[in-house]
């Protein structure tokens, strides 16, 4: 679990909504996806998506009808055969590239597939949101740091809850804060935590 | 009897002979002063005719022949052109399409119905004679609908003007100063409203402009302005005279207004920051009967803005001024929990109004 990339996607989705970017991208890791999923699940980002290093054609809206003419974006025709579609039964379904073959997808969605059982080449696509023109997330910031990790247990966690410091982290006294923790359940919000009477790390707070 | 040639004082003279020099000078040349030993002329030199360049001229005759050349391609429609349409559009239709014919001559036709080929051009031919709500933005009131709507709204109050009964402190203004009475035109409040402004002074000190004729002084005055009730303004003024600069800075306090969301109508929402230069404040909500406890410039700020319960850290620059604009920032940034929720898609309760039987809040 390396902290210094969580830091690194921490700073990375400040600029990207200071930017006022739609669609951003960071490295694929366990670690990356499960928090993706944690933001996602709170209602930070719009949607999270595995793909290469270009964005997966699901991650943009569906052709309208009528403007067929209009549009000269090719990876914009969603369809259950698509690269990324077969990217992802590689990865998740585990599948090679004779099941592949015989699912009927093409040669470059195969390549496509192919090209990225590579980790490194993986990237995870998150979608941004605003609202009346402010992002939603604006601050991500590091609570454990790589050179100091911290680990609290569940009444600590309650105190931060409450809005009590509870040895150096201080609470969660923002509103729409929460803090990222990842316990032995899986990464989770402080409040969660709370309720489940966990203990772990907190990784990040974000608001 | 003392003659007119007679004694004069100083004063005297030196006013008499000043003002038959000014007669004299007006009676020559205008009133402006004289620099120069010449006459100055009277206005500034115009050409008799207006000098045009050749190439302007070319350009307009091209142009010209241009448009002449394309109306003589708009030819009336053939009688074989009239039955090919008489096919496709019925009667009505077709004599719609002649009178537009006639009404419109071919000279227009080319100088005015021409598409555009420049290359700021939108992409799509349109026009612009429909609104689709999607794509274009709503239709605004014609400037003389709104006149006519304001107009309308004036008439009422008129009327409402008319009923019998003692006058307000808005209508009997008779007496108030006109300061007071030209901001409340500006703002739209009430005299009787600003009357009641809690204003304070916070911060006065003395500035000096340095220039190539010496220091000019002036004084500095930070006033806030607030109806202890969620409204608080800050306004800066600057004057020679004291009386001056306190009045401006209280009128610019009044014209700054700015709503402040407070929680259950005594302390702020969570934690919010203000920065203005090196100073930032931090404010913190705290539980009912906590008091203000911060330092006095921010306790002014939280009284006038009708808040009671608030703590405060200045953990950098304490310099007046900004601290107090920096405060005034944070208590007007602040981010409402219901707008958190609307912005990620979730739901919130405050779970204060649930516990103790609703009583809280």
């Amino acid at each position: 679990m390396s902290l210094v990339n969580l830091a690194h996607v921490c700073s990375h989705l400040q600029n990207a909504s200071l930017a006022r970017l739609g669609l951003t991208s960071i490295p694929y890791t366990k670690l990356h996806l499960s928090l993706a999923l944690l933001l996602h699940k709170q209602g930070f980002l719009s949607q999270v998506k595995l793909g290469g290093p270009s964005p997966p054609a699901s991650c943009f809206p569906a052709a309208t009808p009528d403007n067929h003419s209009i549009t000269a974006a090719p990876h914009r025709d969603r369809s259950p055969r698509s690269p990324e579609a077969a990217l992802y039964d590689v990865v998740y379904k585990g599948q090679t590239e004779e099941q592949l073959r015989r699912e009927g997808f093409g040669e470059e969605a195969i390549q496509f597939a192919l090209e990225h059982p590579n980790r490194a080449s993986r990237r995870l696509w998150l979608g941004l949101k605003y609202w009346d023109g402010m992002p939603v997330l604006r601050k991500a910031q590091m609570v454990s740091k790589p050179t100091k990790r911290i680990w609290l247990d569940s009444r600590d966690l309650g105190r931060l809850v409450r809005g009590r410091a509870a040895g150096q982290v201080k609470p969660i006294t923002r509103i729409g804060e929460i803090l990222a923790v990842t316990t032995d359940k899986g990464i989770m919000d402080a409040r969660e935590c709370v309720e489940r009477q966990i203990g772990g790390m907190p990784l990040c707070r974000i608001w | 009897m003392a003659s007119k040639s007679g004694y004069q004082c100083l004063s005297c003279l030196l006013k008499d002979t000043f003002t038959s020099r000014a007669a004299s000078a007006s009676r020559t040349t205008s009133s402006k002063r004289l620099f120069h030993v010449s006459t100055p002329r009277s206005a500034r030199r115009r050409p008799a005719y207006p000098s045009v360049k050749q190439s302007r001229i070319d350009a307009a005759a091209a142009q010209e022949a241009d448009i002449q050349a394309r109306a003589a391609q708009l030819q009336p429609y053939t009688q074989r052109e009239r039955e090919l349409l008489a096919m496709r559009y019925t009667p009505e239709q077709m004599e719609i399409i002649e009178a537009g014919e006639a009404a419109i001559s071919s000279r227009d036709m080319a100088e005015q119905g021409r598409l555009r080929g420049d290359a700021f051009r939108p992409t799509y031919i349109d026009d612009f004679s429909t609104l689709r709500p999607l794509v274009d933005k709503p239709a605004r009131l014609a400037l003389d609908d709104a006149e006519d709507q304001a107009g309308d709204k004036k008439k009422k109050d008129v009327k409402k003007l008319k009923l019998p009964g003692p006058l307000s402190a808005t209508e009997g203004s008779g007496g108030a100063e006109p300061h007071l009475q030209r901001l409340s035109l500006t703002t739209g409040l009430p005299l009787r409203t600003l009357r009641s402004l809690r204003i304070k002074n916070l911060v006065s000190h003395r500035v000096v402009n340095q220039t190539r004729m010496g220091k000019i002084q002036s004084l500095y005055f930070l006033t806030i302005a607030g109806n202890q009730d969620g409204m608080v303004g800050v306004g800066e003024g600057k004057g020679a005279e004291d009386e001056d600069g306190r009045r401006q800075a209280m009128m610019n306090a009044i014209r700054n207004l700015k709503p402040v969301p407070r929680y259950e109508g005594r302390t702020i929402f969570g934690e919010v920051e203000g920065k203005v230069g090196g100073s930032v404040v931090k404010l913190m909500a705290r539980p009912p009967g906590f008091g203000n406890r911060c330092q006095h410039l921010i306790f002014e700020l939280a009284r006038a803005a009708g808040i009671s319960d608030l703590a405060a850290t200045t953990p950098r620059s304490r310099n007046k001024m900004n601290v107090v604009k920096a405060a005034w920032q944070a208590l007007t940034s602040q981010r409402l929990p219901e707008d958190v929720a609307r912005a990620r898609g979730r739901k919130m309760v405050d779970v204060r109004r649930v516990y103790y039987g609703g009583l809280v809040g």
